[in-house]
């Protein structure tokens, strides 16, 4: 491979933030991620863009950068984000002189909060419950961390930026004390090759202990896991923060169609720690009962886990959620660049950061200039209008958000091919047109990818019937070497981790389904040929 | 009582609904009760707009009768219809069509003069220019309307009493069906009482989009029904359509105080004969009068979870011979099939059931909905009844009220 000023390690949104970054400022750099974008902890979380009200108390400096980065999100990011507003409410058995403390921090830093009678909080969230003892509006956001990531990287290839999905860094290699390359093998397969290189940015999140360890280099993080509950519908339009200390449990994130209730905090043993539990699903529903009365009767769709890269000596929720950069050149290192901590609501300045270290020592004068230029353009009126035709009402819009630059081929595939307006995903308005697109793009494997890009298989039904829809026009856009039972069991597979923790009520009944549809209808499995049927 | 609020989540997206809809099965342009319901419902909580496509549901709620997860997938639909046209406005020919019983009371003082008076071409082509089908002729109002006539009739009295409630179409339109019900009654030791006060079930209302002038008919019509439910009176209806709203609707759209109490104690007017029969007390003293009939359950009888009491009742008549139609929906939908823009799909859905009795030949059709049997006559020529009449005709002449 023809050298690259950078390569960047991990494809979540510091990663893809780097390379935006380093591409906006001329930098040659590619992308590494060991699976697809935004498969670690960027999508393993609420779904929220911190107004800074949660951190305010005890973190103050790390709300400081959410104030700012939240108003920078809002600008750049705006497909990914959703102005939802979030709420900060006290329930009666939570301590009133937090209250007072978290009041006058917001003050302090500039943070807007305004009062809200708890009947008001009510009236506009009736799902709440009615034992509201304060209540406060604050300028919390829903984002969206797929979209988030793979807008990063079509800007940054918009610079001449590069992604390479499915491809782990195996290898750092020096000459001396100086990183000279990267080695990496293609996870499908096994080939391996070294890209040179002049600097490495270790970006992997969880996963840098791993990385910086392939350059002999130390850095401490503590993956700390925290699982978080998906329900089928929205009952809240607004974020519900409880107005505590930060707990277990404590924030609803209306998210697309979804309602989002996390976490919980607990030292991992690895960073790919993200099998979630039923006691943990279970002990978020009871605490997040007393916000949501009804909790216990809203379906859940299915729980995820994801770890945090906790960089302190402190363990949990206390230690500090700020960012590191480091310098490994201090170790005898000369070329390597670790960026770790920080929280998704910051990843920008967190990849501004770095990439200010990276072009110093590149020598490279050029300023960030990642906080004024659109991640991707609004589409253009024209083509929502030509959009609107093939979609139910509202459909052409979330499809918009979520494509991103890739909208306009999409909606060029719907004008084409009346066949491609079929809706394959008919719980999440995805298109034949719109898999059809995803699945002839290079960074394209396998259902899940295309899932991470459209929400197929995200919403009611989990993958049972929009999983053998699609499978057909994958198959034919060749993905991989896999055929179409192999495609779909790799997709259930993994819609199955996130139901199996939440196995009951009426998601067990569309388990069931799905078991009748792919295990007896279209006998995937193979059971009926061994039983001799 | 709960409303239908939170019921989405028990839908599996199986689809099955959409399978058996009758618009969907003739309107490519209506996704289906599924995605118009449930599915759009997710989109609609997150702040989609609703989609103009909802005005194709003819609410027959065959999507609530298959579903087999319990989702009032139609009451869903009503509501979000009732949005949609509360933010993009109604026409005028909606207005009328959902409130038939304020046009009833205007054209019945000069009632004869309004028959003529619909009928006459520059009527319909008035009619016609606000949207309403000149295809189809208008039901026509009777002479005298059911109370009226009520009012005057000398029943005997009876220990056991039963409340009807006679509804808007046979009130003005078929009053001879709750003349009927009320000599089926007498020859069964029942006295009738028809309590002041009713209005209009609100079904019209309903599929228009005007939930709260339904909401306020309910509440008045519970006001009206809740002192007999309390004292263990039955209900009795004759409109398949009237019995669903009040036995489910009130619950499920508006949560009305008393609507499960009322509900408990409400009956389609053949359930409740045929509960009669099961207990030994229906009076089997007919007249073996004959008779070849065809029969055909409306979608509204169907969704009450009630079976075919007609067809059980009518097999019990000496001589009388009845076949279930079994083919779906008739297509008419109360007011649906009157517009303009809804007269074809409307006879479009009704073309299995037209076929079936076009090639059997019968003395009559019989059906418990009073549009059922509007559709059934234009859409196949045949003499239509509601089943009371065929039964009231086997109690001559010993009971002729």
């Amino acid at each position: 491979m023809t050298k690259t000023q950078a390569v960047i390690i991990g494809g979540g949104a510091t990663g893809a933030g780097i390379l935006r970054d380093l591409s906006m400022r001329g930098v040659k750099a590619v992308l590494l991620e060991q699976r697809d974008l935004a498969h670690g902890t960027s999508s393993r979380f609420h779904g929220l863009l911190h107004s800074g009200g949660r951190y305010v108390v005890k973190d103050p400096e790390s709300a400081a950068e959410c104030v700012a980065e939240n108003r920078i999100l809002r600008k750049i990011a705006g497909q990914c984000v959703e102005d939802t507003e979030g709420f900060f409410v006290r329930l009666p058995e939570d301590d009133a002189a937090f209250e007072q403390q978290w009041l006058a921090a917001c003050r302090a830093l500039g943070l807007p909060v305004a009062p809200l009678a708890p009947q008001e909080a009510v009236r506009l969230e009736p799902n709440l419950t009615p034992r509201i003892a304060a209540a406060y509006r604050v300028p919390d956001a829903a984002i969206d961390g797929f979209r988030l990531c793979w807008q990063n990287a079509a800007a940054a290839a918009r610079h001449g930026g590069e992604v390479l999905t499915y491809t782990e860094a195996i290898g750092i290699e020096r000459d001396g004390g100086k990183v000279t390359g990267v080695t990496v093998r293609d996870a499908l397969s096994g080939e391996t090759r070294t890209i040179p290189c002049d600097l490495v940015i270790n970006a992997a999140g969880s996963w840098v202990g791993k990385v910086a360890a392939l350059a002999g280099a130390d850095v401490h993080v503590k993956p700390d896991r925290g699982t978080l509950v998906a329900f089928n519908h929205r009952f809240t339009s607004r974020i519900i923060n409880r107005l505590r200390p930060p707990s277990d449990g404590d924030i609803f994130v209306p998210h697309g169609s979804v309602t989002i209730l996390g976490t919980t905090s607990v030292a991992a043993d690895r960073p790919d720690d993200t099998a979630p539990r039923s006691d943990e699903v279970l002990k978020l529903l009871r605490i997040g009962q007393e916000l949501f009365t009804n909790l216990a009767d809203y379906r859940i769709l299915r729980a995820f886990a994801g770890t945090r890269p906790l960089y302190s000596a402190a363990e949990g929720r206390a230690a500090s959620r700020n960012f590191a950069v480091i310098d490994h050149r201090a170790e005898g290192i000369d070329g390597l660049i670790t960026v770790v901590g920080g929280k998704l609501t910051t990843y920008r300045l967190m990849a501004e950061k770095a990439a200010d270290l990276a072009c110093e020592r590149l020598g490279i004068d050029a300023p960030c200039r990642t906080a004024g230029e659109p991640l991707v353009a609004d589409p253009a009126p024209g083509l929502l209008a030509m959009a609107k035709k093939y979609f139910p009402a509202g459909g052409a819009e979330l499809a918009a958000a979520r494509l991103g630059d890739a909208f306009g081929a999409v909606v060029r595939r719907l004008e084409d091919d009346p066949a491609d307006r079929a809706l394959i995903c008919e719980c999440e308005l995805v298109t034949l047109a719109e898999i059809k697109e995803i699945a002839a793009r290079a960074t394209t494997h396998g259902l899940s990818d295309i899932r991470r890009r459209t929400r197929l298989g995200m919403g009611t039904c989990q993958g049972a019937f929009c999983g053998f829809r699609s499978v057909a026009a994958v198959c034919d856009a060749g993905l991989a070497d896999k055929g179409a039972a192999e495609l779909l069991r790799d997709f259930l597979e993994e819609r199955w981790s996130g139901i199996r923790p939440v196995l009951w009520g009426k998601q067990l009944r569309e388990e069931e389904l799905l078991r009748g549809i792919y295990g007896a209808s279209l006998n995937i499995d193979g059971a009926m040929h061994d039983e001799g049927i | 009582m709960k409303t239908c609020n939170n019921n989405i989540d028990a839908c599996t997206a199986c689809a099955s609904c959409t399978a058996l809809c009758p618009v969907a099965a003739v309107v490519r342009d209506f996704p289906g009760p599924k995605m118009a319901g449930p599915a759009a419902e997710r989109f609609r909580k997150a702040g989609a707009p609703t989609d103009a496509a909802l005005a194709y549901c003819t609410n027959c709620k065959n999507c609530d009768i298959t579903c087999p997860s319990g989702v009032p997938v139609a009451a869903l639909n009503m509501r979000a219809r009732a949005e949609h046209v509360k933010k993009h406005g109604r026409r005028l020919r909606d207005w009328i069509l959902a409130h038939g019983e304020h046009m009833a009371k205007l054209a019945m003082p000069g009632q004869p003069l309004t028959n003529l008076g619909m009928a006459n071409p520059v009527t319909r082509q008035m009619l016609k220019a606000i949207g309403i089908s000149g295809s189809r002729p208008l039901p026509r109002y009777a002479p005298r309307t059911f109370l009226r006539q009520y009012g005057k009739l000398r029943q005997q009295p009876f220990a056991d009493k039963v409340v009807f409630f006679p509804g808007c179409f046979i009130n003005y339109n078929a009053p001879q069906v709750g003349l009927d019900l009320i000599a089926v009654l007498q020859a069964n030791r029942h006295q009738v009482i028809v309590p002041p006060g009713l209005a209009c079930c609100g079904v019209p209302l309903v599929t228009g989009g005007y939930l709260e002038e339904a909401a306020a008919a309910a509440k008045r019509n519970l006001a009206a029904l809740a002192d007999y439910a309390r004292q263990g009176i039955p209900i009795l209806t004759a409109c398949t359509s009237c019995g669903l709203m009040i036995k489910q609707e009130y619950g499920e759209l508006f949560g009305a105080d008393g609507a499960g109490e009322v509900a408990a104690r409400t009956y389609d007017a053949m359930e409740f004969l045929l509960e009669l029969h099961d207990r030994g007390r229906l009076n089997t003293a007919f007249t073996p009068a004959g008779g070849k009939y065809l029969y055909h359950a409306p979608c509204h009888l169907r969704a009450q979870g009630i079976g075919r009491p007609a067809l059980e009742l009518l097999s019990v008549l000496p001589g009388v011979a009845v076949t279930d139609l079994d083919a779906g929906c008739c297509g008419i939908a109360g007011s649906y099939g009157f517009k303009a823009d809804r007269y074809d799909i409307s006879m479009a859905i009704g073309q299995e059931l037209f076929a079936k009795i076009k090639a059997a030949p019968a003395d009559a059709v019989l059906a418990d909905c009073g549009t059922c049997r509007l559709q059934i006559a234009h859409g196949t020529g045949a003499k239509v009844l509601h089943p009371i009449s065929v039964i009231r005709k086997a109690y001559e002449p010993e009971y002729k009220l």
